[in-house]
């Protein structure tokens, strides 16, 4: 997927003024916001969970190298096959060759970010294969043609009326809109079809387990079970921090994702998979592939004020928390990845170049970091990466700040470091706005200030500072 | 095409390491359980299923109701039977398809469906699968009213029941049809997720990890439009729970 993380403004200026979207996003990540503490609350050992939750990631992070190789050999051990893809595209490649190799028709697809990277079922559609996303949400997403909205509600913004006219080509305007149940039921029919002729399916992994090489898929719908049940080709495609040691470690990590992402105890599947269908079964793929993916993963690991991002189990929570995502919405942030996390992960990912608005636009009030299951604390990151947006950092290129910008600080701080600079300073730039200035307030004053102004008003430098005035009042009541 | 230690090397380095170092096992979060405690983890929770079984039977009353399952008790097999015929008549089945879980036979299943008019087939054969079977199994599944299945395990804290798929039970007989039953017997219930999958890692670490695992709780639902949450998208519309109280 092409990054477009540089036309944030006004993607988000957009969603701003859309009264619609506004409405039918709101309740929804209320919902899920509500949910989520709700079953916090119900967990009486929910802060021991979020604290074994984020010991888990760190040892797994720390040591990845030895369970990627661990992984490898364990699904290999189980019948399966191993492919790990530097980039997307070597990803979508090897996935796309497999397809032909084996001959395939119609391919299902289970939601995963993963496979939003490599943007597949595009190519895989462009290449001849029918292939479906089969995710209610996504299946809305594909055939209005777009982007999801959310990690784990990909559709949060269309309404009834929206779906209706995606589902069946005889919808009017005027006519009844038909309620979330009987559009349901109209993707069921239509879904139940290519299910039974689907010969590949590509999911995402929740969890991938080192030790035994199992993947863990979970679902609410069942097209995760639909999708290692019934095709004869099965493919997983995950990133490469996706991993836990030990199955027992599932438990864990089950309980903090699924309660995070909708409040539940338990999503209503899942699946555990371990290789192809054994030879004595009736059903099931005959084979299993898994897709390891880096895609510039290495970067947040070898970066360690960045690292902790990838202990993220993209259970959405951070999203639904976020004052900035719940006005400006998902497509803001312009890559595979919104909201708190997506705006530490993608401008490391694609680069800060063309995403510096993205660690901008919160307003680090920290109910990201509150919301976190594994404790991952986002704004910390959000501000190294302004200070690297400012400053550069290690890479000169990744500054965003203008020359006037750092013109304008360099001024500051030196009118700052001594007293008579500070007043002879404050004096002037009082005279300099002057022409600007009407009762005591600026109302439209020459860039830079202008950015300001053209929104509210800015208080008007006072003719007299604090000290002089302080000064004659202390003489005079003497 | 990434060459594998080429991959893995760079992800070495990226950690700023020069080689593979292996993580220590004594790790301080106790999460990392050695092979001995995953057993005897394992055992206690056997015991534990066997010796306060109606204790976790009522838990997972409880919990299945939350989860959307329809709960049934049944005090006896001929119980079972008859709520297995009630909900084939109140959902006027043609067909029923069932797995060869020996509970279903103890409660007489196959009777107590045909006597209801319906057809009933048993997902069993022997040895190895080829594609042709492959594909008559999925047509039939899909083509089926009712799915029937025992359980391998049930969970009290989530209200989940747990398939091993395998020779006899087919993995569609619980997804594909819209209404799917299962029965559980005392002794089959474990108290929480932590028991299950130390149980899996037990059989990982003595070689007996079966091929799949599958945990259900309740029906499959959606809430992709609007947020509004609406029951029976890609699998089950409804689920009934019937929990067998003697064995």
């Amino acid at each position: 997927m092409k990054p477009l993380t540089v036309n944030f403004r006004s993607k988000a200026s957009q969603t701003l003024a859309d009264a619609q979207i506004q409405q039918s996003i709101e309740h929804v990540y209320t919902g899920f916001f509500q949910s989520r503490l709700a079953a916090a609350a119900d967990t009486p050992d929910w802060e021991v969970l979020r604290t074994k939750g984020k010991a888990i990631k760190d040892h797994t992070i720390a040591h990845l190298d030895y369970y990627l190789g661990q992984l490898a050999d364990s699904v290999e051990a189980n019948g399966g096959s191993v492919f790990f893809a530097a980039d997307a595209v070597e990803a979508r490649k090897h996935i796309i060759d497999l397809a032909h190799r084996r001959e395939i028709k119609t391919v299902i697809k289970s939601k995963s970010m993963v496979s939003e990277e490599m943007g597949l079922a595009e190519a895989m559609n462009a290449e001849g294969f029918e292939t479906i996303e089969t995710d209610l949400g996504e299946y809305i997403i594909q055939l209005a043609n777009e982007t999801p909205y959310h990690l784990i509600a990909p559709a949060v913004h269309k309404s009834r009326a929206d779906v209706a006219k995606l589902l069946d080509d005889d919808f009017k305007e005027g006519d009844r809109i038909p309620d979330a149940s009987e559009l349901t039921m109209m993707a069921r029919k239509k879904l139940r079809g290519v299910f039974e002729r689907a010969d590949m399916s590509v999911t995402g992994v929740n969890f991938a387990v080192a030790e035994s090489g199992s993947i863990a898929l979970v679902t609410n719908e069942g097209n995760g079970r639909m999708s290692t049940s019934v095709p004869r080709v099965h493919v997983a495609v995950m990133g490469m921090e996706k991993i836990v040691p030990s199955i027992q470690d599932l438990s864990t990590m089950l309980r903090i994702l699924i309660r995070s992402a909708t409040g539940q105890r338990i999503s209503t599947y899942v699946t555990m998979i371990n290789g192809p269908r054994k030879p004595e079964e009736e059903e099931g793929p005959e084979e299993f592939h898994l897709v390891i993916m880096d895609n510039g993963r290495q970067k947040l690991l070898e970066d360690e004020q960045m690292r902790e991002s990838l202990n993220c189990i993209r259970c959405g929570a951070c999203l639904n928390a976020c004052p900035v995502y719940r006005k400006v919405g998902g497509h803001a942030y312009g890559w595979v990845y919104p909201g708190p996390i997506g705006a530490i992960v993608s401008p490391v990912l694609t680069g800060l170049k063309d995403a510096s608005n993205l660690p901008a636009a919160s307003s680090l009030c920290g109910a990201c970091h509150v919301a976190c299951p594994v404790k991952i604390n986002i704004p910390r990151m959000l501000l190294e990466l302004r200070w690297r947006t400012a400053e550069g950092s290690t890479d000169k290129k990744e500054r965003t700040s203008s020359i006037t910008e750092r013109g304008i600080w360099k001024m500051w701080r030196f009118g700052m470091m001594g007293r008579k600079r500070f007043d002879i300073g404050a004096r002037l730039s009082g005279l300099a706005l002057l022409p600007f200035t009407k009762n005591g307030w600026l109302k439209k004053a020459p860039p830079p200030i202008s950015g300001w102004t053209s929104t509210r008003d800015f208080p008007a430098i006072a003719s007299k500072s604090l000290k002089s005035r302080f000064g004659k009042r202390d003489r005079n009541s003497r | 095409m990434a060459d594998r230690a080429e991959f893995l090397a760079r992800v070495t380095l990226s950690l700023g390491r020069s080689e593979v170092l292996a993580p220590p096992t004594d790790h301080s979060t106790t999460v990392f359980e050695d092979a001995d405690t995953a057993k005897s983890r394992a055992d206690s929770a056997t015991n534990d299923a066997a010796e306060r079984s109606s204790d976790l039977l009522n838990r997972l009353a409880e919990s299945a109701d939350a989860a959307g399952w329809k709960v049934h008790r049944a005090r006896n097999p001929e119980a079972a039977a008859g709520l297995v015929a009630e909900i084939c008549e109140q959902k006027s089945a043609g067909s029923v398809l069932r797995s060869s879980h020996d509970v279903l036979e103890e409660i007489g299943t196959d009777d107590a469906v045909t006597n209801t008019g319906a057809t009933i087939a048993v997902t069993e054969h022997v040895g190895e699968t080829n594609r042709g079977l492959v594909e008559e199994s999925k047509q039939r599944a899909f083509s089926t009213d009712i799915g029937i299945t025992g359980v391998d395990y049930a969970v009290a804290e989530t209200g989940t029941v747990v398939l091993h798929p395998r020779g006899g039970l087919s993995r569609l007989v619980s997804l594909a049809p819209p209404t799917h039953i299962a029965v559980v017997r005392p002794g089959e219930v474990l108290d929480s997720l932590d028991e299950l999958f130390a149980m899996e890692r037990n059989s990982f670490m003595s070689g007996e990890l079966a091929g799949s695992m599958n945990l259900i709780s309740g029906p499959s639902k959606t809430a992709d439009i609007e947020g509004t949450t609406v029951t029976g998208i890609h699998g089950p519309l409804e689920v009934h729970l019937i929990i067998l109280e003697t064995g």
